[in-house]
């Protein structure tokens, strides 16, 4: 109920926010309402001319099977980034939560993976992948299996979320760790005197209140896999083979840059931009809820 | 040195909420005033509107001659120790209460031998390199009146100074403040919650409740002449008791039949069959002999505190719980009888409706 | 402990062992390709184990002889490029989320919540979602092929400024009130109180902040056409495309390495902050 005391300047606060808002409005407002305005339109290559279409872009977009593989290939993809990524980081937090000895070394071989490039996280798995060099290929061709993600469709898709998953293991593992360590002694303590053993206390104790942490981290992952591994896909596969790994953002740089179709890669843009308000939204009800309690 | 008046102070939040109704208060230099009250009440509203912390709606503010209601803070040469002490985490002791004159452009030499004068007046100059973290809870709150001290303000305002202390520590620093601010004499407000505190540091006390002043003036006069029956129940623990009572001839006709005959000490004529509320005091209710009892109380819980026993029950056809403050010497069991006697020259009647004092 | 199960706690070291040396091989995949020269990839299954041309690798690598990167410039060259990118992005962005989280919590002014919300906009609009018309705008500044185009546009942050918002928010009020009292202005509170408060929170986003700079991918390989201004990670991906048939693995795996470096080094340094940093994120 308090006015919060406040310094009483009404100039000064203009210029400490101009520079935030000056970048805000030049290179996100504008180029967002740019998005808005040529996803109405129709152009050629070389914008010799324009016409208005109102919804014909979203209209074709949806139309098309090629937008439709896209948008299935990256729920798919997200989903298993986000699995992998989370259930191997929750397994090795429940391991380093209850060791003593060397646990701050444990935490630290762990953690340097987040620093890793996506792209150079995908060169890396691509050579250990590789058909006819790679070590992994090697060894499966000992249980009779010819790894090739060039023609393989599965495979390609394989490493690709290896490489993702991969750099994102720390970051889960951070957050989960934090999140178990949070949890008060004397609950594990309780549920251990009530007879509990150490599996059980896992999944009936540790695991619900891990709960709020593991939707967050969810909500993370998947706009991670959505946005920032085009260059995952950009170093390695090139959206292939036959378009099983051609994620919505790769398709939106391919239609725009490769293809210059303008009209349709700002309709894309436009379609994302709402996944990621949604997502935001998502988040942010569950920033709310957990304020509750 | 200096006086503070506040004149016809109003404090209205953008809310519609209205905070302070037109507070009249006039502190003579060197006084120590306490302004006390329930939660909610105004008092900490009013004291940071004479810190200039929060903004005065209507009237005017004055310390000493000049108008304050428009200065910033830093230009009304005041100080405020803060109930969670507000010391800067990241300074050391002395960078703490040197920053006010720092920001003042005293000179170096100068912060120093003031900075170490009010450490000494402490006792916390072998503190001074350290940081508020490695401080206890009594420490910070010296650490927090020697920033206030070195300034030598006109004015101090002490914001519940106290609440974060546990009791024993509570009651040295009550009376260390009180030696300092006689010390210094130096014009204070000083706002907190809990009476005993008011009490014992007030020149003069300020009883508020709901952004009102109920009354005003020296503690045991507020406490043996309470203007309303709110200045009456916020004063003095155990609390007065209250119970409706009608007026007879020179007789108060309590609930469930009892009679209280006021004889010399009051005149009750001019009160003809009004429906009265009276008060007493605890302590003014005494254990006395079967004949001379007013009432028997059915006791039924009993507090021994060592000088004082108190006595918790009812009369018997009465609902409201009473309480009677004893003498510790003599022991008292639970369910047994207790015969009492009013002392009447210190009863209490208030107006049913007002609530206002009538004798 | 609660109990002591010895077997338990044997596993449980087992596992982290093994979930380090897996997480860890690829590392240890790139850090043996990068000491063989590029014949040892050619056929068959790639070495396991260090071979002697590291030091000849890392000196061609770092110094471009032959043009191995198969660009002009030289992977020094890359890095300080990538190093000045990061570091303008980190600073650049904690500085512009300091002032204005400072002025969005501590002064009140006519169109403070649409500020706010304007800022938060950003949040939900990655680079990635909105690269044409961003490149547009860019292309039509001059801003191509240049430090500024390179840095600038990523610089605004809603995440900074959302964090050191919800920090300013936790000091206790009467901390202000105090040094107003002590005659501090808002340049004096910033500069005293503020700015010596937030040096944790500083340090922990100057490290996520960073490698968020380094790791750049897309925005460099759209606005740079002119080698000068490629960064370090950029590279890896043209070599991979350079040469159809023999791909230079010992070449790739050193850059890569290199372009690991230094973020994971300030991480690994860091570790403390780091960790703080990313967990007030979920606040």
């Amino acid at each position: 109920m308090h006015d919060t005391v406040v310094f009483k300047n009404k100039i000064l606060p203009y210029f400490l926010l101009a520079p935030q808002l000056i970048i805000t409005l030049v290179f996100f407002i504008w180029p967002a309402g740019q998005a808005l305005y040529q996803s109405f339109l129709i152009e050629d290559a070389f914008g010799f001319s324009r016409e208005f279409v109102w919804f014909e872009n979203f209209v074709y977009l949806f139309q098309d099977p090629e937008y439709w593989n896209s948008m299935k290939v990256t729920f798919l993809f997200s989903a298993m980034v986000a699995v992998t990524a989370m259930g191997v980081a929750l397994l090795l937090a429940a391991m380093a939560d209850r060791v003593l000895k060397g646990a701050g070394t444990y935490k630290t071989l762990l953690i340097w993976p987040y620093a890793v490039a996506p792209v150079v996280a995908a060169v890396l798995w691509w050579l250990m992948f590789n058909p006819s060099i790679g070590i992994l290929p090697y060894w499966m061709k000992f249980v009779g299996h010819y790894w090739n993600h060039y023609v393989n469709a599965g495979e390609a898709m394989t490493v690709v979320v290896i490489a993702s998953a991969w750099k994102q293991i720390s970051y889960n593992f951070i957050f989960f760790l934090a999140g178990m360590q949070a949890i008060p002694k004397s609950l594990i303590e309780a549920a251990a005197i009530d007879g509990a053993s150490p599996f059980k206390r896992f999944w009936q104790i540790v695991f619900p209140l891990l709960s709020p942490t593991a939707f967050f981290l969810l909500v993370v992952n998947v706009v991670y896999a959505f946005f920032e591994t085009f260059g995952v896909i950009h170093a390695t596969t090139l959206g292939g083979p036959d378009n099983a790994t051609r994620t919505l953002v790769y398709k939106v740089y391919e239609d725009g840059f490769v293809g210059l179709d303008l009209g349709s890669s700002a309709a894309q843009s436009v379609i994302l931009m709402i996944l990621v308000i949604a997502l935001t939204v998502i988040q942010f009800r569950y920033v709310e809820r957990k304020v509750q309690y | 040195m200096a006086t503070v008046s506040l004149r016809h102070i109003n404090k209205k939040y953008d809310n519609g909420f209205e905070a302070i109704h037109d507070l009249n208060l006039e502190i003579p230099d060197g006084e120590l005033v306490v302004l006390v009250g329930p939660s909610g009440c105004g008092k900490s509203t009013s004291l940071r509107m004479v810190a200039g912390l929060e903004s005065i709606s209507g009237g005017d503010l004055y310390i000493g001659d000049t108008r304050v209601n428009d200065l910033e803070p830093a230009e009304r040469d005041i100080a405020m120790v803060f109930q969670n002490y507000a010391l800067y985490p990241h300074m050391s002791v002395f960078d703490n209460m040197a920053y006010g004159l720092k920001n003042r452009g005293v000179p170096r030499d100068q912060i120093k031998q003031k900075v170490d004068r009010a450490a000494a007046t402490l006792e916390i100059s072998h503190l001074l390199p350290n940081k508020p973290k490695q401080l206890s809870g009594g420490q910070r709150q010296r650490v927090a009146m020697g920033r206030a001290i070195v300034r030598n303000p006109k004015v101090f305002l002490f914001d519940e100074p106290l609440s974060n202390l546990d009791a024993k520590l509570r009651v040295q620093m009550r009376i260390e403040i009180k030696r300092l601010q006689q010390e210094f004499g130096t014009t204070s407000i000083y706002v907190t919650h809990d009476q005993v505190e008011a009490m014992t540091l007030a020149d003069r006390l300020v009883v508020m409740n709901n952004g009102r002043v109920e009354q005003m003036g020296p503690p045991l006069e507020l406490y043996e002449r309470p203007e309303t029956q709110f200045v009456a129940s916020f004063l003095g623990s155990p609390g007065m008791n209250f119970m409706s009572a009608r007026v007879d001839a020179n007789c108060l006709h309590l609930p469930g039949g009892h009679q209280l005959e006021m004889g010399q000490a009051i005149d009750l004529t001019k009160l003809q069959q009004q429906e009265l509320v009276l008060g007493l005091r605890p302590e003014h209710l005494e254990a006395c002999e079967m004949p001379d009892a007013d009432f028997v109380l059915q006791v039924e819980m009993v507090e021994p505190l060592g000088a004082d026993t108190l006595l918790y029950g009812r009369l018997p056809g009465n609902e409201d719980l009473m309480v009677a403050e004893q003498s510790g010497k003599i022991r008292y069991e639970r369910g047994t009888k207790v015969p009492l006697r009013v002392d009447r020259s210190s009863i209490h009647l208030f107006d049913k409706d007002s609530q206002r004092r009538i004798v | 402990m609660i109990e002591n199960r010895p077997w338990l706690t044997a596993f449980r070291h087992l596992m982290l062992i093994f979930g380090i040396a897996v997480i860890g091989f690829p590392i240890w995949i790139a850090l043996v390709a990068a000491t063989h020269p590029s014949s040892a990839f050619f056929s068959g299954v790639m070495p396991l184990w260090f071979g002697e041309q590291g030091l000849n690798n890392f000196e061609r690598v770092w110094n471009n002889d032959d043009r191995v990167l198969g660009v002009t410039v030289s992977a020094s060259w890359m890095m300080w490029n990538s190093f000045i990118m990061a570091m303008v992005i980190a600073i650049g962005k904690i500085t512009i989320s300091l002032l204005s989280a400072y002025a969005i919590v501590y002064f009140r002014f006519p169109f403070r919540r649409t500020c706010f919300w304007m800022i938060f906009l950003t949040l939900m609009l990655p680079v990635e979602v909105r690269i044409l018309p961003t490149y547009e705008v860019v292309a039509r500044l001059g801003m191509l092929n240049s430090y500024a185009g390179l840095t600038i546009p990523l610089i605004a942050s809603a995440t900074a400024t959302f964090l050191f918002r919800q920090f300013f928010l936790s000091i206790p009020s009467s901390l202000v009130e105090a040094a107003r009292i002590d005659g501090a202005g808002p340049f004096k509170f910033f500069k005293d109180i503020l700015l010596p408060l937030s040096v944790n929170n500083i340090a922990a986003l100057f490290v996520i902040l960073f490698i968020y700079g380094w790791n750049q991918y897309l925005w460099p390989l759209l606005i740079t056409t002119d080698e000068d201004y490629y960064t370090i990670v950029m590279v890896i991906k043209r070599l991979m495309t350079a040469g159809e048939g023999n791909v230079p693995w010992n070449i790739i795996m050193t850059t890569t390495v290199l372009a690991m470096l230094p973020p994971v080094i300030v991480v690994i340094l860091m570790q403390k902050f780091f960790v703080k940093g990313l967990i007030e994120q979920e606040k």
